[in-house]
């Protein structure tokens, strides 16, 4: 079969995708490293192995389809600590992690939606938002469990907090990378 | 025990940088490569020396010295 090549746009955002995970599976395996036995280190351990092999399934996909990742210096979550100050404790971390998880979910079913898009996209996407729904659920449970010892009040406030960061951040890459991300920008709700 | 010394040989462990880099005036900024290594080390601080900390008592921390004063102050 023959493969329909990528154009340049669509390999800088696979390529983007794949640095984000990366850096994600860096962050969420020295964590799980660092942290004392339990439910969390559990559910952060497997949270690390998914994200590193998220990013094997992009090197994968752009590999499959005769191309190769750029490598990128920054990815979208470096943002992150200069947009919303840098998390202190657990649930500050899991709060950051739910609103971006969040994020990540919402940009590959855009992704999904596109037009025309390829097929080993298309597979290697579904098979990552299948993993994200886990992640959003584990950190919700995880953040709940963590009401007596923070407040409800206060995990509220903290997520809201990221949420108003998280959207500048998205913003602030849009704006950026508008051109490269044009294809997909156009079924953007908001 | 949690003290001065301690937390900056803790520091330097989960850092992975000589102790002697990690003085009262260094920038935390300048001992890692990037800033998801601080909060990994913040956190194991915490859980290490059994102290909780916020963001918000972390605002104005920019050196070890800053670091090592606010986890202090939060045991008394």
């Amino acid at each position: 079969m023959k493969i329909k090549p990528l154009t340049e746009n669509e390999r800088w955002i696979l390529s983007f995708y794949r640095t984000s995970e990366i850096s994600g599976a860096l962050f969420f395996g020295r964590l799980a490293k660092s942290l004392p036995p339990g439910p969390i280190q559990t559910d952060l351990t497997k949270h690390f192995a998914d994200e590193s092999q998220h990013s094997w399934f992009w090197t994968r996909c752009l590999q499959t389809l005769n191309s190769e990742p750029i490598k990128l210096e920054t990815a979208y979550q470096d943002q992150y600590v200069a947009a919303t100050g840098m998390p202190a404790n657990i649930m500050e971390v899991l709060g950051i992690t739910l609103i971006f998880e969040k994020r990540v979910i919402g940009q590959y079913a855009l992704h999904r939606q596109a037009k025309e898009l390829n097929p080993e996209i298309a597979k290697t996407l579904d098979l990552i938002m299948e993993d994200e729904k886990w992640h959003i659920e584990w950190v919700t449970k995880a953040l709940k469990c963590m009401e007596n010892e923070y407040g409800a009040d206060h995990i509220d406030q903290t997520l809201k907090r990221f949420y108003a960061a998280d959207k500048e951040v998205y913003k602030k890459t849009v704006t950026e990378h508008e051109e490269r991300i044009q294809g997909i920008l156009k079924y953007r709700k908001d | 025990m949690l003290n001065s010394e301690n937390l900056k040989k803790r520091m330097s462990e989960v850092l992975s940088v000589a102790p002697e880099l990690v003085q009262d005036g260094a920038l935390l900024q300048e001992l890692v490569v990037d800033s998801f290594i601080l909060i990994e080390m913040v956190i194991d601080l915490q859980n290490t020396f059994g102290v909780r900390l916020n963001q918000e008592d972390l605002v104005e921390v920019r050196t070890v010295n800053d670091l090592i004063t606010t986890i202090l102050n939060k045991k008394k």
